[in-house]
């Protein structure tokens, strides 16, 4: 009887032993705390992407008359030199710079026409739809091993384009008039397979209005 | 004699192992939806391409099910599997298996939330696209109306991504109110009881985005029962053949066009690379997804 009670406070104990090194208990604010500290930081990321890679790379981007020009004359090696995408298939990203008149302004871009003669797309300068992936994309300096969370990535696109609407977009408006020259840097998207060039559609990056 | 027999039998059987095909498992969520039936047909017809000998395997959405799909493959000595998982937390452990036993696996078209299990993961950019899909969204609304949600199954990171990116849009719109937001597992049936259900509580809304395009069927559906097919604009998300005809005709307003063809074609690929020696894989590969509305629909008929 007393060999049975022994056994068995041998096997509790060693139950015990092995329960409570199998299982850890942390405080639900602890486990935050440290998950809050190892956060990605894609505001500050956002921004020095956009002081130390996007403006440096605005300055030495394609014209958009050459761009409009190559991409009619020799369009898989437009997009083979001017354009970037961080993932496979069709969508391409191009950074470039131009100038243009102001010729309209709507509730969601203003339209400009190009000052090169040659050059009869329409130029829409978005001011509402500032979304997607056109900047980060565009410039070709990030890749994909940098991050090992989808929604990091997705995060530094969101970032961006709040600057823009945030910091490009409203001065601009508050300026801008029809007949007023501007000069503009922005990114551009478009379906290598699928393009059009009537209708230009850029996410502006900086936007200068001549004289002012 | 004996001598001579004997090179022959262990010459025989070293051809016969030559002859013997590379083994690749296509692990599908599900062939109850048309899309993962494209998406398994094509690896399993991809990785054949290459040489190898391939059969696909029927998760049926089911977790337990899958795990006893690996259990069988790592078995049975296949060399590389071409995933598609169930639940991108449920299914580590099934990818960790693999991996442990030797056998690289490449996901394609749903992530599992373990970077370093999987050898490679091929997948839609659901978020991106779903950015996209939002602003047309906004702009068809004229940024001012009611909507509801249906989402796909809760434990896929897709259904997460698609509505996130959906949101990073329409969010910034304080007149667009979300009224309804109901899982519909991707489910075109399921899909249209919840359409049903959500009408009898707001038959005034404006427009339903649907996490995948077998829901935004069922929601149709439901909406052409009810009589309202004119007045509310449907979005779905994957470009099914069905849905980019129904945009075509004016009935549906956009999808987001998706290519299993390609996810499959690169993990099938990848397959390859790896049984030649290749190690070094990205460890995520977004695929572009691109929008298919009215504008854009005529690039896209009879694209599957």
């Amino acid at each position: 009887m007393r060999n049975k009670m022994l056994k068995y406070l041998a096997f509790v104990l060693l139950f015990g032993v092995i329960g409570y090194n199998s299982v850890t208990f942390k405080s639900l604010s602890a486990v935050n705390a440290v998950r809050s500290n190892d956060a990605f930081d894609a505001p500050s990321y956002a921004r020095k992407f956009w002081e130390t890679s996007l403006t440096p790379a605005v300055l030495k981007s394609v014209s958009l008359n050459t761009l409009i020009h190559d991409l009619k004359s020799k369009p898989d090696s437009a997009f083979s030199q001017y354009s970037h995408a961080l993932g496979i298939g069709n969508i391409r990203y191009f950074l470039l710079k131009g100038e243009g008149s102001v010729v309209a302004i709507e509730d969601n871009r203003v339209i400009l026409k190009s000052s090169n003669q040659d050059v009869d797309s329409q130029i829409r300068l978005e001011t509402e739809f500032v979304y997607g992936n056109a900047v980060r994309d565009a410039v070709g300096t990030i890749h994909l091993t940098e991050f090992t969370s989808t929604a990091d990535l997705n995060q530094v696109s969101q970032e961006l384009n709040k600057i823009i609407r945030s910091e490009i977009v409203p001065p601009f408006l508050k300026l801008v008039k029809a007949g007023d020259k501007v000069q503009f840097a922005g990114a551009l998207e478009l379906n290598r397979k699928y393009f059009t060039l009537d209708k230009i559609e850029i996410i502006p990056v900086s936007i200068t209005i001549q004289g002012n | 004699m004996l001598l001579i027999a004997m090179c022959m039998i262990f010459l025989f059987n070293a051809c016969s192992k030559k002859e013997e095909k590379q083994k690749v498992a296509v692990i599908i969520s599900t062939l109850n939806n048309p899309w993962f039936v494209i998406l398994a047909q094509s690896a399993a017809a991809d990785a054949e391409s290459f040489g190898y000998e391939a059969r696909i395997f029927d998760s049926q959405n089911n977790t337990a099910l899958e795990s006893d799909h690996f259990e069988n493959v790592i078995a049975s000595g296949y060399g590389a599997i071409l995933f598609n998982p169930t639940d991108a937390d449920g299914s580590i452990s099934n990818v960790a298996k693999a991996k442990a036993a030797g056998i690289p696996v490449f996901c394609m078209d749903r992530e599992v939330n373990d970077v370093n299990a999987p050898t490679s993961q091929i997948l839609s950019d659901s978020y991106s696209g779903c950015v996209t899909l939002g602003k047309v969204f906004v702009q068809e609304l004229n940024k001012k109306g009611k909507y509801a949600e249906l989402l796909g199954l809760v434990g896929d990171n897709n259904t997460w991504s698609r509505s996130t990116g959906f949101h990073s849009v329409v969010d910034n719109y304080p007149d667009l109110k979300m009224v309804s937001q109901q899982p519909a597992d991707f489910d075109r049936n399921k899909a249209m009881e919840v359409m049903e259900t959500i009408l009898q509580a707001h038959p005034d809304i404006d427009g339903v985005f649907c996490g995948n395009d077998a829901m935004a069927m069922g929601a149709y559906q439901a909406l052409l029962a009810s009589g309202s097919a004119d007045k509310i604009k449907v979005f779905g998300f994957d470009g099914a053949d069905e849905v980019v005809t129904l945009i075509h005709e004016g009935k549906i307003v956009a999808t987001g066009m998706q290519f299993p063809k390609v996810m499959a074609k690169t993990a099938a690929e990848f397959a390859d690379q790896y049984f030649k020696g290749k190690r070094d894989f990205p460890k995520k590969i977004p695929v572009a997804v691109e929008l298919v509305n009215s504008v854009t629909v005529s690039n896209y008929l009879n694209n599957n």
